[in-house]
């Protein structure tokens, strides 16, 4: 095997001291970048994250006061949300708050719709992350 | 006034991996990670082994170094850096 350990630099070699080069650095520049924990990313995108109702799939089903999606007009149902609900906005809904622009029964029914949201549908992997404990 | 001193935060609280050019810092306490290059590393290395003033710093940092740029107001930011990350304290 082959001395490398000569090549190192900093290394007291027959008395001489060869000392790395080291630059400080300007004063606008910078030596580190810091990364945020991923939890910090899944939290940011859960308040940003939408659930629309029903999923684009069906949209412009009626939501029946079970949860369920109906036909559109059917009698007792709730015509579809306009706008997507924001996860902040169903994360209030679901610790028992209203979802925005809705009224008490519409609400119910929206967030029964929600909870039953399956995998596949639009609005489910915001509706999971939800669900996910918090660190 | 008092020079601060800075001294680095205890050693287990850190995970540091080279990387080539670059060292990967996590900071256990906050869970952050850092990517860093010169000379962060060096000057965390230093600190570590016992507080320093930034006069004993920029001097020990010659001892061991080359300094092509050896400047106060360098150091300076560079210290303010890594007093930012929570890698370094300022008392």
């Amino acid at each position: 095997m082959t001395d490398q350990s000569s090549d190192q630099p900093g290394e007291e070699r027959g008395g001489t001291t060869r000392r790395r080069a080291l630059m400080l650095g300007a004063v606008g520049a910078s030596a580190v970048v810091s990364i945020r924990p991923a939890l910090a990313q899944t939290q940011a995108s859960v308040i940003n994250c939408e659930i629309p109702v029903p999923d684009a799939g069906r949209a412009g089903s009626y939501i029946a006061a079970d949860g369920s999606i109906v036909p559109a007009g059917t009698p007792g149902a709730f015509p579809p949300a306009s706008l997507a609900f924001k996860g902040e906005d169903v994360k209030t809904a679901l610790a028992g708050g209203q979802l925005p622009g809705t009224t008490y029964e519409q609400n119910q029914a929206y967030v029964k719709y929600i909870r039953r949201l399956q995998s596949g549908t639009s609005g489910f992997t915001c509706f999971a992350s939800l669900q996910m404990p918090r660190g | 006034m008092a020079e601060r001193l800075y001294r680095a935060v205890p050693a287990d609280a850190l995970r540091i991996v080279p990387l080539d050019d670059f060292t990967l810092i996590f900071h256990r306490p906050s869970g952050l990670s850092h990517l860093v290059t010169a000379p962060a590393p060096e000057i965390l290395e230093l600190l570590e082994q016992g507080p320093l003033t930034r006069a004993a710093l920029l001097a020990r940092l010659g001892e061991r170094f080359e300094l092509a740029d050896a400047s106060v107001e360098a150091l300076d930011a560079r210290l303010g850096e890594l007093v930012a990350t929570g890698l370094v304290e300022a008392a």
